[in-house]
């Protein structure tokens, strides 16, 4: 089906259009129908009107002597839209005879003006109409001299009275605008489903929606409830025996850091040492995850700039390999308030997957501008690495998620460094998004109220 | 009970004595080994009952406290512990366990590594507080208290620098040692290899082979100008002074 041009996209517009619309149509058919029955109202008053003056000016020179008569013609006031004559000739305007319907409802009129029968018109003329705007009657004396009468007869006006049209459209608007307001508290639950299904999205914790409204909309908001319960549960399930397996193997690792330092092989023991690392890395992130860390923490002041240049000290520290390529263009202080210990842990994820698939890190902090949540930071992450394809970006917030599906530890984490980041940061007011940066690379923005 | 002065027992056992208190057997006893080896003498126990016997019955230099014991808690047994006896504790915690370790060294523990530790790393807190205790002629009383200098603040418990306006300027695990050992011996000269010794395991290669790097970075953290530096100022000859009058809360 073609797409109509000016159909609007959402539901509660498109609502609102076709009841307005239906109301447009009803609104223009009773008012047709007015304006019809005042029209025809208008007229019969107009033709009754016509026929009672012209027989009451009849009337009242039949009844003088003829010689009286032109006197009498003289004294009449002008009245506008009305001319009269005596005339030796019937009227000569240059009009169509009237209709008959009009001739018969006119001569009908006439007679409600009784006139002595001696003194009765011998002949009646009527040329014009309505459609003419205008009507000459001629009535002859029993004596042979003629009436002629030229009246007007404006067209009847559909409306009348500006307080009509007023009124009429103030009724119009108020219908429209009550349309307007129902379609809108009517919709609103599909607003604020959609609005809490990308909450959900955001946060699995987002409050449940109220189940309240007419029925339909309870049980929608139910149902989505029930859904998001059970998203709910299934990512703790998931975290929560990551977190119990996470705890049972403390005890197991430190053993094995314990035994290790009795193997004599140096090499055998480094390495055995380094995947005991590895996997107190991965215990430590699925721990971190699992708890809110930023529950705890109490918000102090802190300077970013500084807390910037120690992560990069510390990644080259780790990774000496890395040190020329771990870089930061940061004000010389930027303090913001934050939970120190949380928000260290989000840019250190951030900073070491840069160093890790992009084996470089460039840090540029920008001095706070204002935006529509108020004056924030923006920090930049850029690395030289593969990049992230767009489709990716988003689910690489999600648990558990990593662009490598092989789930091979040696290239990449649990899955987890990026979640925690944006849950951290999300939790002090800001954000942070994935990018593919100019000239390649993966770019990482975070946005921090100061 | 115990009350034989710490810094007798240093000079005259010339291996120090250790209590560990851990629930896991295994971990004990490897832990005792991994101890012993490394020239101490080693007692164990189980939990605070097993601990309060052995605490009875000998004299111990420092102890390695297992905060999550079954029975009485770890941190009702600290307390209890810093009310009998001035043996400093280094304290085993729990990964992300942060208020236990708080409340910890709220209590008066000297020093925490956090459950699974790297056991060098443990071996360094050891004999870090060790030393303090040796130098400081008894239990380091100062070690959880809030230290100032310059209207700067150093809280050891959290391990957190403010500046003079009360912001949080971070610092890395190095740089931290590296100035709580600095602060430790205000207006007393250091040479670098006094310094590699005092901060000696408690990171890895990196952090022995630039000390200076480390002294650069506290520097510019403390926005102490490098070439006419007041706080930190280089000794000529290889040496580094923390200036300042340190004061403890």
């Amino acid at each position: 089906m073609k797409t109509l041009a000016y159909w609007p996209r959402s539901l509660a517009a498109r609502t609102a259009v076709v009841l307005l619309l239906g109301l447009a149509a009803v609104q223009a058919a009773g008012l047709t129908i007015h304006a019809f029955d005042r029209m025809d109202l208008q007229r019969l008053g107009q033709e009754h009107d016509l026929a009672v003056r012209v027989m009451t000016l009849y009337r009242s020179l039949a009844l003088v002597s003829p010689d009286a008569r032109s006197r009498a013609v003289e004294d009449l006031e002008s009245t506008e839209g009305q001319f009269v004559a005596l005339s030796p000739v019937p009227p000569g305007e240059a009009l169509p005879p009237a209709p008959i319907w009009l001739q018969r409802q006119l001569t009908a009129e006439m007679q409600f003006v009784p006139v002595p029968i001696s003194a009765r018109a011998r002949d009646i003329v009527m040329l014009g109409g309505p459609d003419n705007e205008l009507m000459a009657v001629g009535l002859r004396f029993p004596d042979g001299v003629w009436l002629n009468l030229r009246i007007d007869m404006p067209a009847p006006r559909p409306w009348h009275s500006l307080t009509f049209l007023s009124a009429f459209l103030m009724m119009t608007a108020a219908a429209g605008g009550m349309t307007l307001w129902a379609v809108r508290r009517l919709t609103r639950p599909v607003a604020t489903l959609a609005s809490a299904a990308e909450a959900l999205g955001r946060d699995v914790n987002a409050p449940p929606l109220p189940e309240t409204g007419p029925s339909e909309v309870a049980t929608a908001a139910a149902a989505f409830n029930t859904m998001a319960e059970r998203i709910r549960r299934f990512v703790q399930d998931r975290t929560f025996m990551l977190a119990a397996i996470g705890h049972d193997l403390r005890t197991p690792i430190t053993r094995l850091r314990l035994r290790a330092e009795f193997v004599e092989d140096d090499h055998q023991r480094a390495r055995m040492l380094a995947d005991l690392d590895d996997l107190e890395a991965m215990i430590s992130a699925t721990l971190a995850f699992s708890r809110d860390s930023t529950a705890t923490e109490s918000p102090a002041r802190i300077d970013l700039a500084e807390l910037v240049r120690t992560i990069l000290d510390e990644t080259a520290d780790a990774r000496p390999e890395l040190a020329e390529r771990l870089t930061a263009d940061v004000p010389d202080h930027l303090t913001i308030q934050a939970r120190p210990v949380a928000l260290k842990r989000a840019l250190v994820n951030l900073i070491n997957n840069a160093a890790a698939y992009g084996g470089s890190a460039r840090v540029v902090v920008a001095p706070p501008t204002q935006t529509p949540a108020g004056l924030s930071a923006t920090l930049i992450i850029d690395d030289d690495g593969p990049g992230i394809p767009e489709a990716d970006r988003e689910r690489m917030f999600q648990p558990f998620q990593r662009l490598e599906a092989s789930r091979n530890r040696s290239t990449g984490g649990v899955g987890l460094g990026l979640p925690i980041a944006r849950n951290i940061i999300r939790a002090h007011g800001g954000d942070v998004t994935l990018e593919s940066r100019q000239g390649g690379g993966l770019r990482a923005r975070v946005i921090l109220p100061v | 009970m115990m009350t034989a002065p710490q810094a007798t027992a240093m000079t005259v056992a010339p291996r120090p004595h250790l209590l560990v208190i851990d629930d896991d057997h295994e971990i004990r006893d490897l832990l005792a080994m991994f101890l012993e080896r490394e020239g101490f003498h080693v007692t164990t126990a189980s939990d605070a009952l097993d601990a309060r016997r052995r605490l009875a019955a000998g004299h111990f230099n420092l102890v390695v406290l297992d905060l999550m014991l079954p029975g009485e808690s770890g941190l009702d047994f600290a307390r209890w512990l810093r009310s009998q006896s001035d043996a400093p504790v280094v304290m085993l915690t729990a990964m992300g366990e942060d208020t236990d370790r708080i409340r910890g060294l709220e209590l008066g523990a000297d020093d925490y590594v956090t459950k699974p530790f790297n056991p060098r790393e443990l071996l360094a807190r050891i004999r870090a507080v060790l030393r303090r205790v040796g130098e400081h002629g008894g239990r380091d009383q100062d070690g959880g208290r809030t230290i100032i200098f310059s209207d700067w603040t150093l809280d050891p418990r959290r391990r957190r620098l403010l500046n003079p306006d009360g912001v949080e300027v971070p610092l890395t695990g190095g740089e931290f040692e590296l100035l709580a050992a600095l602060l430790d011996r205000a207006n007393r000269v250091l040479t670098r290899d006094m310094l590699l010794e005092l901060l000696r395991g408690r990171q890895a290669g990196p952090f022995d082979r630039a000390i200076d790097v480390a002294i650069s970075r506290l520097r510019r953290k403390l926005e102490d100008n490098g070439r006419n530096a007041q706080l930190i100022k280089t000794v000529r000859g290889g040496g580094y002074v923390l200036a300042a009058e340190v004061r403890r809360e």
